[in-house]
């Protein structure tokens, strides 16, 4: 299994805040990682730098095979692979076609495959019937549902969501995840999801990672983090978040 | 009241005259004003954009001089082309003093720190997440900045809207460089202001009209544009 992300001694600063330091981490391809923790812990930080939107101040970094030189060229090469679903499911004005097309388009790819390409995202997210519709004045549920049709049309080998199911009711978050499963199963798609939902972890996440005040503090299983969590912040966060929950 | 609708009758009859004189005051008041909306786009948007985006020493100094020159009197600018394009001046040789040319320059000067700023602007106020989501879908630095602008674009055509308006009804700056000379440099402008000091009150209303029709129908021309291409836009609903 080849590695896709490596970090080593990754520092990120914020002014002289350190919100981020993380020594090690590697992570294998074909997996659904959940990275969680408190507000304030640095997963997104964590996120943005894996996916390549923000420099880290110290340390190296190796995505997808090469060390990351943050070149416009390289970063352009390597972004082509990934892509991300961010907490607002940002779209742009137009229709959801104008957006589930907009990476493909980025691609110079032919408009007749461009099409074909929108159908099948459609349809596999369920959205066919939006098509011409007005990407924004879709319900939350809707978006990120679009979202995630935009970000796997362009058939990344790494997809970064973070909290692809906030502010949704349960049904649409049960639609997404099994949208999040069949993509990492039927195409070997890598998952990096951050969220705060305990249970989402747990039946998504093949391994979690668990960040408290920019540290990895634990990692592994998920069963092994949600049974048997080695770390006393792990457990109070986790009983915290239960009892919310 | 009298002198109102004798100057509204007049200014039919003189649209419904074809006047020659009037026709070619109106023409040449529109070849000015929408070459220097044209040129303020050309510089403006631009330039506004680098400054949004870019990583610009002094920038805060930048933008608050662009912000300053939006306010610029008209008469200042016309004094400073004046200054460049007369005899002694810089720009002397080129003999373009009380020409359409020197117009053109005088309101280039007015309208592209309101182009330059207020794109500035629309593109500041945009989230991150434009940027954001173009990148993560594999656009090229270019590819995003056009998205950007796509996103930032009711900004820019109000951008343009408020310098057409700046331009159209500029009278200082074009009256001092263009110096309203008869069938050479006359635009409507400064005819209401010749016939309001000969005292042809009814002639200046029906200028006046003639220009607040033609200004009318540019911006109908705009929002046209603008509504064609923001077919998917939405605006505040209030109930």
């Amino acid at each position: 299994m080849t590695t896709q992300f490596k970090l080593h001694n990754v520092v990120k600063r914020y002014g002289s805040r350190t919100v981020l330091t993380i020594d090690q981490l590697a992570l294998p391809e074909g997996r659904i990682y959940t990275i969680m923790g408190p507000n304030g812990s640095g997963k997104s930080t964590l996120l943005r730098i894996m996916g390549l939107l923000l420099v880290n101040d110290e340390g190296e970094l190796e995505v997808l095979g090469e060390k990351v030189n943050w070149e416009k060229e390289q970063l352009l090469q390597l972004r082509r692979q990934m892509s991300m679903v961010t907490q607002t499911a940002f779209m742009f004005q137009g229709s959801v076609e104008y957006n589930v097309a907009y990476g493909l388009k980025a691609r110079n790819m032919k408009s007749r495959l461009i099409r074909a390409r929108v159908g099948e995202m459609l349809e596999m997210a369920g959205m066919s019937a939006y098509r011409e519709a007005d990407a924004r004045t879709l319900s939350g549920g809707e978006r990120q549902k679009v979202a995630l049709a935009r970000a796997m049309a362009v058939k990344p080998k790494v997809l970064f969501l973070d909290e692809p199911t906030s502010n949704i009711d349960m049904a649409s978050a049960a639609e997404i995840e099994k949208y999040i499963r069949a993509i990492n199963q039927q195409q070997g798609t890598t998952i990096i999801l951050v969220t705060h939902n305990l249970f989402q972890a747990r039946r998504l996440a093949d391994e979690v990672i668990f960040l408290h005040e920019g540290h990895i503090i634990e990692r592994g299983s998920a069963q092994f983090i949600f049974d048997d969590p080695r770390d006393q912040r792990t457990l109070a966060f986790l009983h915290g978040e239960a009892v919310m929950q | 009241m009298n002198i109102f609708v004798e100057g509204i009758k007049e200014g039919v009859y003189l649209i419904w005259q074809m006047d020659p004189e009037i026709i070619q005051v109106t023409l040449l008041s529109l070849q000015v004003s929408l070459t220097a909306l044209l040129l303020s786009a050309m510089l403006g948007i631009p330039t506004g954009a680098a400054l949004a985006l870019k990583k610009i020493p002094g920038k805060r100094i930048w933008l608050n001089t662009i912000y300053t020159l939006m306010g610029l009197p008209p008469v200042l600018a016309g004094l400073l082309v004046y200054l460049l394009l007369t005899y002694r001046g810089p720009l002397g040789q080129f003999e373009l003093l009380f020409t359409p040319s020197a117009m053109v320059f005088a309101q280039v000067l007015l309208a592209a720190p309101i182009v330059c700023g207020l794109t500035a602007r629309a593109v500041m106020a945009l989230p991150q997440d434009v940027y954001d989501t173009a990148a993560t879908l594999g656009a090229s630095r270019r590819q995003a900045s056009a998205t950007i602008m796509r996103e930032a674009r009711i900004g820019i055509v109000a951008a343009l809207t408020t310098a057409f308006g700046r331009v159209i009804a500029e009278v200082g700056a074009v009256m001092l460089v263009g110096g309203n000379i008869r069938w050479s440099t006359r635009v409507l402008t400064t005819s209401i202001v010749l016939e309001t000091r000969m005292g042809n009150f009814s002639t200046a209303i029906a200028i006046g009209l003639i220009l607040l029709s033609l200004s009318f129908l540019i911006n109908l021309l705009i929002l046209k544009l603008e509504k064609r291409t923001l077919r998917y836009d939405n605006t505040i609903q209030i109930t």
